[in-house]
């Protein structure tokens, strides 16, 4: 029996931390449908107004796709270039070995802020202008670390036997990567690609810097928050946390259905 | 003999699937008893029935004849020693061995210099000493589980519960560490329960056994009288190797006989009491009682049989043998003393009556 | 795995198709920059024009001069804070999900639960403390419908309090499934032994989890650590200015300070620190692994 204890105070502690994880969203949720200036009590009244307005807001709008636009280039990109960096370092040695490892993992501990700078200065140096671009780049490099981490720990699981019998029944070195260590790697992939998506989609510090003159949804709430919060932020806000919910349900749902593989379960 | 462990209807139920069902059996002081049983049989949750790892959805277990069903297994004063032997990786063996004795139910009754040369006793017993400042990583699978071992004894516990924990030691550890365990058992003189599905290992070890199919108990009886009287056709299967056939009844001159189908008999001598002719009986015999000779050597009774297969042992020949119009193969080991018979060859097959062991009708197959 | 330098000539061919690619992107998109960091370092700043030159004087400043100093051990401070915060709090949701969830569909549930908060957005967090904390806010409305005070309150708004306390709760469903990856890998039969062997909850706790756990606790908390410490948002929205940290700090050097020498000087140092960690982080989770 893997139960420790009370399961009965054990879960009062963990209830307790979870309704604090999830008492700021709610109280959010609430306000934005409150018809008053400020998000306090006594609550007025029910309103959709900061809704509506929300929706006429084309800025608001327009800097969801920049963002998904940017996240999909991330995950490319991350994907590209993370998934050949994970086998090289799982499966071959070489000298200088542990220098890129620790490389390819420094962006994880840098601020992002960090790493915007010393791209800042490179893309100034080639006089490249500031776009969604610039953005992808930077965020990129950032995320194949993920990307790495992710892939390399499931290479690590994986039997090598099946990939050995393939070159033995005289695979080549492209087929067996087609046809036996994507498939087994999917599911680690795929969520390595969800957790990119998602920390692209969020992701402020790097964006900061290298923003052209497109915004991202990051950068744009950035700037309305700065001015004033009228409940329209809550609103913006919510409409935010329902989204991500439902993203990851349907990835969730999605990745497991892919994967065919079952949720580990407990002892 | 007084029973140490008392189990009464004992039942555990999943959503969907029964893994013990109406287990009733006692466990005698001081002896060595085995539950012998495929996987799924039951027998490992029945162990830990016992140990409170698992409570069950009804019946009861006693100690002593408290009733402990629903004790937590802290309470419990049976040690077990754990299929993967689940040494704490974080503690050398010394350490893992003091464990239990470092615990608040036991101090203060036992002091610092108690611990020390307690630890050091059982680590000796089980030689281990020269390794005891070692982790659990940096040792071997036998050592591992001789620290398992010495880790359960070391407080001292009436009951020692076994899971499997030969399991993944190669076959020559295994067999050291049987004989151990069987020395250890007549020394110290605690109640070893041992769950197996290595029937030979069961039969080797143990005072009584204890067979479990689909949760239920077959039989619990000693080594010789399961192997020599199954009470049933799966405890017959089960052990060793045998052959079960059904047939007829027939009364002759000369006691009783058992019609095959196909036209074979088995003499079955004046056989027990209860047999009566027409009747369908089931009966087993041991591989090693048939003996077979090449046909028409010799002109005594017996069944004639076609050699299907041979595979030589090294100790022994093993035949499957095909019986005349039927799909019945009889497997016959040999220890030696024939002459060597070939695929297709006729043979004779003797075997004495009182070998023939009828298992139904009496209640034939689950109890 | 093959030696490289023993292998076959076709072997070595395929890792350099592996390798080559994120070695180039790699080259080109971090160690370039970052040397161009610095080089920009070495640097000064005359009138508005970066001025290159060859001298550690920035990077030196960044370790003598306030407010570089005090910032950086401010921000190290608040991070420490928050993965102490976040850590505590973690651990006991992560050990419900090991150790009092009975079915893999529970288990996956409640995963699921605290990783929706991690996906809302960063920003949508930060704000919602703030306003919550604030003196219109939600705790001020209470405390005063309650009558337990006669005014708002300022204390809680615009410190380091509410900065470490938006911190923690943003890390704090990472250090969850952090912790839960280490508390997942403890097999069952451990936890079965000590009980077995007659252990309180307490001390199943004490000896034998927590210690097991820990490494790979701590390296998870490492980077809490560091990726706290590098925050700009929360201290922007909640900090005031009682709370700058350094990467505030190093946003103002970029854009009205302009003193970008400087800039890229606490960079420098924030990436020599970072590797550091990485190394600390990784040899933990080594040595958690090299156990089981």
């Amino acid at each position: 029996m893997r139960e420790l204890g009370s399961r009965r105070k054990a879960w009062t502690l963990g209830w307790t931390v979870l309704a604090f994880l999830y008492a700021p969203l709610i109280v959010m949720a609430v306000f934005s449908f409150n018809d008053s200036e400020f998000t306090s009590l006594p609550f007025r009244g029910f309103t959709l107004r900061w809704y509506t307005m929300l929706l006429d807001d084309d800025r608001l709008l327009q800097s969801v796709w920049n963002s998904v636009y940017v996240a999909l280039g991330v995950v490319a990109l991350s994907t590209l270039f993370g998934l050949p960096a994970a086998i090289a370092l799982d499966r071959y040695e070489f000298p200088g070995k542990a220098w890129f490892a620790r490389i390819v993992l420094l962006p994880i501990v840098l601020p992002g802020v960090i790493t915007g700078v010393a791209l800042l200065l490179f893309y100034m140096a080639l006089h490249l202008k500031l776009s969604l671009y610039t953005i992808m780049l930077g965020q990129g490099t950032g995320l194949m670390c993920v990307t790495i981490t992710e892939v390399a720990a499931r290479l690590q699981r994986m039997k090598k036997s099946t990939e050995e019998a393939a070159r033995t029944l005289g695979a080549t070195e492209w087929e067996v990567l087609i046809k036996v260590t994507l498939p087994g790697v999917m599911p680690a992939l795929f969520g390595a690609m969800l957790i990119a998506f998602s920390i692209s989609f969020d992701e402020i510090a790097v964006t900061y810097l290298l923003t052209g003159r497109q915004n991202t949804l990051p950068m744009t709430l950035w700037s309305i928050l700065r001015r004033q919060a009228t409940p329209e932020v809550n609103a913006v806000s919510t409409l935010v946390i329902v989204a991500s919910i439902l993203l990851i349900c349907v990835g969730t749902w999605l990745s497991r259905r892919g994967s065919g593989e079952p949720v580990e379960a407990p002892g | 003999m007084t029973a140490i462990i008392e189990v009464r209807g004992l039942q555990k139920r999943y959503a969907g699937s029964v893994a013990v069902q109406n287990l009733s059996f006692d466990v005698t002081e001081g002896e060595f008893l085995s539950l012998l049983g495929a996987s799924g049989s039951g027998k490992t949750t029945t162990l830990r029935m016992i140990a409170g790892l698992e409570y069950p959805t009804g019946g009861q277990v006693l100690f002593q004849g408290q009733d402990i069903t629903n004790l937590p297994a802290a309470g419990r004063k049976m040690r077990m020693v754990f299929q993967d032997f689940a040494l704490f990786p974080n503690l050398t063996a010394w350490d893992n061995v003091a464990f239990g004795l470092r615990l608040r139910i036991n101090r203060p009754r036992v002091s610092a210099a108690e611990i020390k040369s307690r630890v050091g006793r059982y680590l000796e017993i089980v030689q281990l000493s020269a390794h005891a400042e070692k982790l659990p990583h940096q040792l071997s699978g036998g050592q591992r589980q001789r620290v398992a071992l010495a880790r359960a004894l070391v407080t001292d516990p009436p009951i020692v519960l076994f899971d499997e924990p030969l399991g993944s030691l190669d076959a020559s550890m295994r067999k050291v560490m049987q004989i151990e365990l069987k020395r250890l058992h007549r020394e110290l003189r605690k109640t070893f329960i041992y769950v197996t599905h290595d029937q030979e290992e069961a039969m080797g070890l143990s005072d009584r056994v204890a067979v479990l199919q689909g949760g239920e108990l077959l039989q619990l009886a000693t080594p010789e009288e399961i192997y020599a009287h199954p009470e049933s056709e799966a405890v017959a299967r089960f052990i060793g190797t045998a052959n079960v056939l059904t047939g007829t009844v027939q009364a002759g001159n000369g006691g009783f006989a058992l019609q095959l189908p196909g036209g074979a008999r088995i003499s079955l001598g004046n056989g027990p009491a209860d047999l009566a002719p027409n009747q369908t009986v089931t009966v087993m015999i041991r591989a090693e009682q048939l003996r077979i000779r090449p046909a028409a050597s010799l002109a005594e009774e017996g069944l004639v049989a076609r050699v299907a297969e041979r595979l030589f042992l090294g100790d022994k020949v093993r035949y499957e043998l095909e019986l005349p119009g039927s799909a019945t193969r009889l497997t016959a080991l040999d220890a030696g003393g024939t002459p060597r018979l070939g695929i297709g060859d006729q043979v004779l097959v003797l075997v004495e009556p009182s070998r023939v062991c009828v298992i139904s009708p009496r209640t034939g197959a689950a109890r | 795995m093959s030696a490289a330098t023993q292998a076959p000539w076709h072997e070595r061919r395929q890792l350099l198709v592996w390798l080559i690619p994120p070695l180039l992107w790699f080259t080109v998109f971090m160690v370039i920059p970052y040397c161009l960091l610095f080089y920009y370092s070495l640097g000064s700043t005359e009138y508005m024009t970066f001025k290159p030159g060859f001298s550690l004087a920035n990077l030196i400043r960044v370790f003598r001069t306030e407010p570089y100093l005090s910032v950086l051990l401010k921000s190290a401070r608040i991070g420490a804070l928050t993965a102490l915060g976040a850590t505590v709090l973690g651990y006991p949701v992560a050990f419900c999900l090991a150790f009092h969830t009975r079915t893999a569909r529970a288990k996956f549930l409640i995963y699921l639960l605290v990783i929706v908060p991690w996906w809302a957005a960063y920003l949508v967090k930060a704000y919602a403390w703030k306003t919550i904390l604030g003196t219109n806010g939600l705790l001020n409305a209470l405390l005063l419908q309650l009558h337990l005070i006669h005014e708002p309150l300022t204390l809680f708004l615009y410190n380091q309090f509410s900065v470490v306390l938006t911190l923690i709760y943003i890390f704090t469903p990472f250090a969850i499934l952090s912790i839960y990856a280490q508390l997942e890998r403890i097999p069952t039969s451990i936890v079965e032994a000590s009980s077995n062997l007659g252990a309180s909850t307490f001390e199943t706790l004490t000896r034998i989890i927590i210690p097991l756990s820990l490494p790979g606790v701590i390296a998870g908390a490492i980077i809490t650590f560091a990726l706290a410490t590098g925050d700009f948002i929360a201290p922007a929205l909640l900090g005031g200015s009682n709370a700058i940290m350094i990467s505030n700090v190093v946003i103002n050097l970029l854009g009205v300070a302009f003193d970008w020498p400087m800039a890229a000087s606490i960079g420098i140092v924030v990436i020599g620190v970072g590797t550091a960690l990485i190394s600390v982080a990784h040899y933990l989770e080594h040595r958690s692994q090299a156990r089981f």
